[in-house]
């Protein structure tokens, strides 16, 4: 009884466990190198993954519908590099302003997905593979062919990716921001929980009055949205923009998803495991330089080998869970 | 103001090639339980999805409270206090019961859902059912029973004045049945009215006042529970003779074919065993969820069996896989013709020649002219209404669907037959038609075991009936001294309770 | 024979002509025809030499979209194949780089490749239950990521001896110089659509793709056709890295980035559903080859390669798209008719 009431445990409450995992790095890596445990290493880890950190949540909302978005990267480069240009060019120079156009950009990016997936029923893999394309492209385009906007050109907003609010960097407001909305949005209003009933039952949800294409809709606008927030996040924090930032980075977003519980079937994943699941991948490459033997170099293949445990771990708790049920039912 | 809180007239649904209902009627009293009673397939389940606004029909009114209504979807009969649990809980699995109960109409102040109040408010329901779980579990945790309390609390949280209830016993253990039978009482006190599908003539006898059967498709009869027998409801629900429907022809029966001995599969099903001879028919049945599909599909290679032995003509054998089973000449008709017996969207012949395309082709490339062969010849063998076979799975009607899952069971070279369930969502005639290539399969020396819930269909075709209720073999009765009520109180295994009652 | 009520059931089939005018493929040889008559026009270096010269690099993710579209078929997707590449061509260049024979060199080539899709069906038919966009997800974070350990901090490789891959790049003919690759290419293509579209086992795969539940009923072994086509995914793109070191001589982090998406691509074009059981390697391969087209025509007049992904993002939706939302219109007219 012991046994099967831990193994529920687990896998009931994967937050805890994730916590749990979480601490006992943090405090592994503490013990290996106590330099890493000040709130100036904190602040920079969190900086530098901001763009993960944020559009997890995005995807997040994806997943849970059953769908996937491999676009992302590619409206958080037409976006960033939009406000690149914009700015190189002396049209705008207002911080507000230029968070408001990335996102209106990211929006519209979104809203074109969502569409083509909802109406045109094109599967999400395919259609966001060729957005992918599309709004990579674009980047390059309006950047005049690969140009890049330095630090020097981005004029006073380099200087928000080190300006600070209440002792705090400012692009870490903008991520606790982005949870605490998200958080309260994804437990309290109906509009949340729909995601979360269209992503468990689409037949079920469409009997009860859902409009489930409105809802596949409005997830890969949140998606889109909150690529282009990413993407004005991006060349703050690093001074500068150009078309092939994030190459590649979806798979990192995906991956923070997967590790925190999100389910690719749909359904199954919170805001909490999300954040969980960026914050272990942050901290392993973090943490990967500081320990002996492994380099930089072994970071993707430790990140992959993670997913694949994580993952098929998953599937065998869950066959164990089942036989035990099976095994209490009475006959 | 009218007697009926709902009165139905002159209802007719039709589904692509099927009348699924012809002109029926219906009239539900105010606080009455009412049974709505039918073969599989008579049209009970379209006809409540028409009350619900899930199908609109083509003909026919439809009075709530004296007044002519006209749904557009099941949320203008939600609003019109209509409220269904049906046999398949539609249910969100990754929510929590909560959530489940009041989705579509949560408890909101300031836009924001109030967690508090609904917990509280779904666990005043849940103990007004004396249901054992907690508005927070996790709606995939719990048992298809626990799942039913769900359903039912949910039509309790609408307000709802008229309840379906689609065969809400069926997986329920007798306990579990009692439970709800209480509940049922409950909601009569309050008012409420009921209408309730079941196959269980118990659940009838307990529960309804009066009772309205279907019969392929159309309004039989509305009979009060005290004045009509058994007999007489069979009657009505079958309609025919038995003896006409089933040509069960006399076959001399043969040496022993398949022996199953001991077969335990934890959570599913326990010591089984049981033999087939050649040219038997065993008939297999109790209720649904009894776990007879489950010791089948493991024969059959589908599953595997955590114990138990399996012998073909006497020798012991070892089955892996459904192609395992094949090649000794096992073959299998699963239940669902649409998700397990064919590719729907393949034309008939393809779908006839799949298990055998190894053998005909030998060179590992198709060979076309033959695969036409076959198919032409076997599913004019079954007698398939069919243009040609080209045209897709999916174009012919259940009974027809049905007999390409023969022609495809026999291009293989068998020696056991099992069919599941095979005339369920079937017409009459096509039935017939299927009991017929059943007895010529007989006469051919097959062993062949019948799955099937329908007792007349049991009873008109087994040589012997093996009877199944909650995992366990309960009983097995020769053609000669099986009846219904033998069989029904075998499926309903009284042992079962006072067992689990003693445990506690 | 036939049945007792004397019915009988045709099985002739119709014109096959009039089908295959009608079809996809008839509107992709069309489409095909279309983008060389517009590559004619837009650039005066497009004729038949010029492509046949500057066709090799593409025609080496040809053979991953052939294997490619197997996994689509089964309504599956392997989204690791870019990360063999890179990691069978580095393995490649250093195994040349020890001085061995050639054969042990491209052997060393296809076998890696073999046992990285082998990886990926192992993990994949040991628990089915697991999504394999998730899978080889992991996969090729890994694969890759080995590929970049061994590379170490330079993350490239150049091969010394380089006689064996010239001479796998090497061409027949005259005066219209035809590459040893497209000759692998066609005859590689034949036989793969052959066995998807003519044979028991592609026949097969169409099932499990359709209706799995149906399939593994019927006495088809699903894990293990699942298996066999996972491991010929890691067999080709092992072919692929030999043909990619022997149009650059090397390897590097970045060699193979995004062909799986590239070889996705020509197959949806191509008419092969992400969903399963539909579409078939005639379509495949002729886009394929419009993309090819594309590409070298374009690519000659100097227009970004950006802009070519460009183009061929929006043929790939519209392609998947714009017959979703004819159905759906004479869906919409249908229903009004009746009403």
């Amino acid at each position: 009884m012991g046994k099967k009431s831990a193994i529920k445990k687990i896998t009931g409450s994967r937050e805890a466990l994730l916590a749990l995992i979480l601490i006992v790095m943090i405090v592994l890596v503490g013990i290996i190198n106590p330099a890493f445990l000040t709130p100036k290493q904190f602040s920079n880890m969190l900086k530098n993954n901001a763009v993960c950190l944020v559009m997890s949540l995005g995807m997040l909302c994806v997943m849970l519908v059953g769908g996937i978005d491999i676009s992302i990267m590619s409206t958080l480069a037409f976006s960033g590099m939009a406000i690149g240009v914009l700015i190189k060019g002396g049209y705008i120079s207002n911080t507000l302003l230029i968070f408001l156009i990335a996102m209106l950009i990211g929006l519209g990016c979104g809203l074109l997905v969502g569409f083509v997936i909802s109406r045109a029923d094109v599967p999400p893999i395919i259609a966001t593979m060729g957005f992918q394309y599309i709004f990579r492209a674009l980047g390059y385009l309006i950047s005049d062919g690969g140009d890049w906007v330095s630090a020097a050109e981005l004029g006073n907003f380099k200087n928000f990716g080190t300006s600070r609010f209440l002792g705090l960097n400012c692009v870490i407001w903008i991520i606790i921001f982005c949870y605490i909305v998200f958080f309260i949005f994804m437990k309290w209003f109906p509009l949340g929980r729909k995601i979360y009933a269209v992503g468990s039952n689409p037949e079920a949800a469409e009997v009860s009055g859902i409009n489930v294409k409105n809802i596949k809709l409005m997830v890969y606008t949140i998606m889109g949205v909150l690529a282009g927030l990413g993407g004005a996040i991006n060349v703050a924090v690093y001074a500068s923009a150009m078309p092939n930032m994030q190459k590649g980075g979806e798979m990192d977003v995906i991956a923070a998803c997967v590790i925190g519980g999100v389910s690719m079937s749909g359904g199954r994943g919170s805001v909490v495991g999300a954040l969980l699941g960026a914050l272990i991948l942050a901290l392993i490459a973090k943490a990967l330089p500081l320990i002996p033997f492994f380099d930089q170099l072994w970071l993707n293949t430790i990140k992959g080998i993670i997913i694949l445990v994580v993952v098929v771990l998953n599937v065998i708790l869950q066959r164990m869970a089942d036989r035990n049920a099976l095994k209490g039912r009475e006959m | 103001m009218s007697d009926y809180i709902l009165e139905l007239k002159g209802i007719t649904k039709i589904f692509p090639g099927v009348k699924a209902l012809n002109n029926v009627q219906f009239q539900l009293k105010r606080g009455e339980v009412h049974a709505l009673m039918g073969e599989n397939g008579a049209g009970k389940s379209t006809f409540i999805k028409v009350i619900t606004g899930v199908h609109k029909a083509e003909e026919g009114e439809m009075y709530l409270n004296g007044q002519k209504v006209d749904f557009k979807g099941p949320r203008d009969a939600q609003a019109a206090g209509i409220a269904a649990v049906y046999q398949h809980a539609t249910s969100y699995p990754h929510l929590t019961v909560a959530e489940n109960i009041f989705m579509g109409h949560e408890i909101i102040r300031h836009h924001m859902i109030q967690w508090k109040a609904m917990n509280e408010e779904a666990n005043k329901l849940l103990q007004q059912l004396h249901t054992d779980f907690d508005a927070t579990a996790e709606m995939g945790t719990l048992s298809v029973a626990q799942q039913q309390m769900v359903e039912i609390a949910k039509a309790l949280s609408t307000n709802a004045q008229i309840i379906i209830l689609d065969e809400p016993t069926a997986s329920l253990t007798t306990r579990e049945s009692e439970e709800l039978y209480h509940i049922v009482d409950q909601l009569r006190e309050k008012g409420v009215s009921v209408i309730f599908i079941s196959h269980r003539f118990e659940d009838m006898y307990r529960l309804a006042s009066r009772v309205t059967v279907f019969r392929d498709s159309q309004y039989i009869g509305t009979y009060n529970v005290d004045e009509i027998t058994n007999a007489d409801l069979i009657k009505a629900m079958v309609g025919r003779e038995i003896n006409d429907l089933f040509p069960k022809p006399d076959v001399k029966i043969g040496k022993e074919v398949l022996r199953i001995e001991n077969y335990t599969r934890a959570g599913f099903y326990k010591d089984i065993s049981f033999t087939v001879h050649a040219g038997e028919i065993v008939g297999m049945t109790g209720l649904v969820g009894a776990g007879r599909t489950e010791v089948i599909e493991s024969v059959c290679g589908v599953t595997h069996q955590d114990s138990g032995k399996l012998y073909l003509d006497g020798k012991e054998i070892h089955i892996k896989q459904p192609s395992d089973a094949m090649k000794l000449g096992i073959v299998l008709l699963p239940e669902d013709r649409q998700k397990e017996g064919l590719i729907m969207s393949w034309g008939l012949g393809r779908n006839v020649t799949l298990p055998v395309i190894d053998k005909y082709a030998k060179t590992g490339l198709d060979n076309n002219q033959k695969e036409r062969e076959i198919a032409k010849e076997l599913l004019e063998e079954v007698d398939t209404k069919a243009v040609d076979i080209f045209q897709p799975a999916s174009s012919l009607s259940g009974g027809n669907q049905q007999k390409v899952v023969v022609a495809k069971a026999l291009s293989q070279e068998m020696k056991v037959v099992i069919m599941d369930e095979p005339t369920k969502g079937v017409d009459v005639g096509a039935k017939a038609e299927i009991y017929a290539i059943l007895g010529d399969m007989a006469k051919k020396g097959y062993a062949i075991i019948l799955i099937s819930s329908e007792m007349p269909e049991i009873l008109g075709m087994a040589d012997r009936i093996v009877v199944m209720c909650n995992g366990r073999k309960t009983g097995e009765l020769s053609r000669e001294e099986a009846t219904q009520e033998k069989i029904l109180e075998l499926s309903m295994e009284k042992g079962a309770s006072d067992r689990k009652g003693a445990a506690n | 024979m036939a049945g007792k009520s004397g019915r009988s059931i045709n099985n002739v089939p119709e014109n096959p002509v009039k089908k295959a005018l009608l079809s996809w493929e008839g509107i992709l040889i069309v489409l095909f025809a279309a983008v060389n008559i517009f590559c004619i026009w837009f650039s005066e270096y497009y004729n038949i030499s010029s492509v046949l010269r500057q066709m090799p690099v593409y025609l080496a993710e040809v053979f991953l979209m052939l294997a490619m579209a197997f996994i689509l078929v089964l309504g599956e997707i392997d989204i690791s194949v870019g990360s063999i590449v890179c990691l069978s061509a580095t393995l490649t260049c250093m195994m040349s780089n020890t001085g061995a024979p050639f054969v042990i060199v491209v052997l060393t080539a296809l076998v890696v490749g073999t046992i990285c899709g082998m990886v990926n069906g192992l993990i994949l038919t040991q628990f089915p239950e697991l999504p394999p966009m998730i899978v080889t997800l992991a996969t090729q974070i890994i694969f890759r990521g080995i590929a970049e350990i061994v590379l170490g901090s330079g993350g490239s490789i150049s091969v010394k001896n380089t006689a064996g891959f010239k001479a796998i790049a090497g061409k027949i003919g005259t005066d219209i110089k035809v590459p040893y690759i497209l000759f692998l290419v066609l005859i590689l293509g034949v036989i793969f659509a052959v066995i998807l579209g003519k044979s028991t086992f592609g026949r097969k795969v169409y099932a499990i793709g359709t209706n799995r539940v149906t399939a593994h009923y019927s006495g088809i072994h699903v894990q293990k056709i699942r298996f066999i086509i996972y491991t010929v995914m890691g067999t080709m793109s092992g072919l692929c890295a030999l043909f990619m070191i022997s149009s650059s001589y090397g390897a590097n982090t970045t060699t193979g980035e995004n062909f799986e998406m590239d070889a996705i691509a020509m197959a949806v074009f191509g008419g092969i559903s992400s969903m399963g059981g539909k579409g078939n390697l005639a379509g495949g391969l002729i886009s394929a080859f419009i993309i090819t087209c594309l590409r070298i025509g374009l690519g000659q007049k100097n227009v970004y390669a950006q802009v070519i992904l460009l183009i061929i993002g929006v043929l790939l939706i519209c392609a998947v798209a714009l017959p979703n939302i004819v159905q759906q219109i004479q869906k919409a007219l249908s229903v009004k008719k009746k009403a």
